[in-house]
């Protein structure tokens, strides 16, 4: 008999549902904000400025790198980069140098909450990147090192240069960084990224150790890198 | 904690650079010969060479000297020629007389090929078709086998040198 009880007064949850409804306040209805700041949506376009510099700097580098975005939400901008690199690594035994163009694409969300009509960012992002290269082994020497023994029989350096044309590589990229707006319409921005690397196509009877646009591939396939830009925004309407 | 977010991803590519492929762990990275000596009489007792000395014919100076404690060596071959001729040296004390500089010759012919290892370990030179040979009368009596496909595996001997 309890039992019934307990059931019949189960139906009553759903009537109590229905007795809390709010009577609608007509006196405080939120007025909208007139005074909305906005910023400029458009296409930013630069140059990573460290590139050229490193290229002065160093011999064995040469870069080159043009960067872009679009601003499709209030934090949300789609990123790409393209470029060209040549780079000659020189290791103990080997001496090789890579060259070609890369190109990555994806998006940055900016987390940082802007004053007013500022237009500064601090963004995560996330590229998916692809270069097409050659790589050359320009020489090297067999390691017959035997430390035991002091180097008992001698090693030959070896000349003869060898090409594998059109490697490729493909990683996946996440980035931090950060721009500021400097002068109107002008960013600088820094980022670093860290890639992982999803397929590279290797030479015959060598390695790839350099893929342009994803720098120095480290043994457990991840690379990572940094990027100076200076941008300039080219305004296509203002939200 | 997008404040986090963003000092994670630091850390992340911080630590990433890290890595310790630098250094070549390998060694050593182009495989050598190891040779075993045994007893000639009772075939499955290593022998040690006393007083053992030995020396690649050309080079100046000797691989290893005086060696007697172990009946186990392991040699370099010459990646430049595809012949190592070893002199080997043997200094024995039979019953308080000394024979010394009891000499042997121990020719390996080998076909050679470099095949790429890592970036920090480079090259490596593959020997195949390792083939021994010992001049007559020597105190070498016997060595087996006299061929090996690949001079790989630095586990075990190669070569078995009778005496």
């Amino acid at each position: 008999m309890y039992k019934y009880f307990i059931s019949i007064s189960l139906f009553f949850v759903f009537v109590e549902s229905f007795s809390q409804e709010q009577v609608k306040d007509s006196i405080f209805t939120k007025e909208k904000d007139s005074l909305m700041y906005k910023t400029n949506y458009g296409l930013r376009l630069g140059i990573d400025i460290s590139r050229p510099v490193l290229s002065a700097i160093r011999g064995s580098y040469t870069g080159l790198e043009i960067v872009g975005d679009y601003r499709i939400k209030k934090n949300l901008y789609i990123a790409a980069e393209v470029g060209y690199e040549e780079k000659t690594t020189a290791e103990y035994y080997s001496n090789s140098t890579s060259k070609g163009n890369y190109i990555r694409l994806g998006l940055n969300y900016n987390v940082y909450k802007n004053w007013l009509d500022m237009n500064n960012e601090v963004f995560l992002g996330a590229r998916y990147g692809f270069s097409l290269f050659d790589q050359t082994l320009n020489n090297y020497t067999p390691n017959v090192s035997d430390f035991e023994n002091g180097n008992y029989f001698p090693a030959d350096l070896i000349t003869a240069s060898t090409t594998a044309e059109s490697l490729n590589a493909h990683w996946s990229e996440f980035m931090v960084g950060l721009k500021a707006e400097t002068i109107k319409n002008v960013f600088v921005g820094f980022s670093i990224s860290y890639k992982v690397l999803m397929s590279v196509k290797e030479p015959e009877d060598f390695k790839t150790l350099f893929s342009p646009g994803f720098n120095r591939i480290f043994v457990s396939n991840t690379g990572f890198g940094f990027n100076y830009t200076v941008s300039y925004l080219i305004p296509f309407s203002k939200k | 904690m997008k404040k986090n977010i963003s000092i994670l991803l630091l850390f992340i590519v911080i630590i990433s650079a890290c890595e310790k492929d630098d250094f070549c762990i390998e060694n050593p990275v182009t495989s050598k010969l190891i040779i075993d000596f045994y007893d000639d009489t009772n075939r499955e007792t290593l022998k040690k060479v006393e007083r053992f000395s030995i020396i690649a014919v050309g080079q100046p100076d000797s691989l290893f000297t005086n060696v007697s404690t172990e009946s186990r060596i392991s040699i370099p071959l010459n990646s430049l020629t595809n012949e190592t001729v070893f002199k080997l040296k043997k200094n024995t004390t039979t019953n308080g007389a000394k024979a010394d500089n009891l000499n042997a010759t121990f020719t390996i012919t080998y076909d050679k090929k470099e095949e790429f290892v890592s970036r920090s370990c480079g090259f490596k030179v593959l020997y195949s078709n390792v083939e021994f040979s010992s001049d007559t009368n020597s105190w070498i009596t016997d060595f087996t086998p006299t061929i090996i496909i690949n001079l790989d595996d630095q586990t075990a001997a190669h070569v078995q040198i009778f005496h």
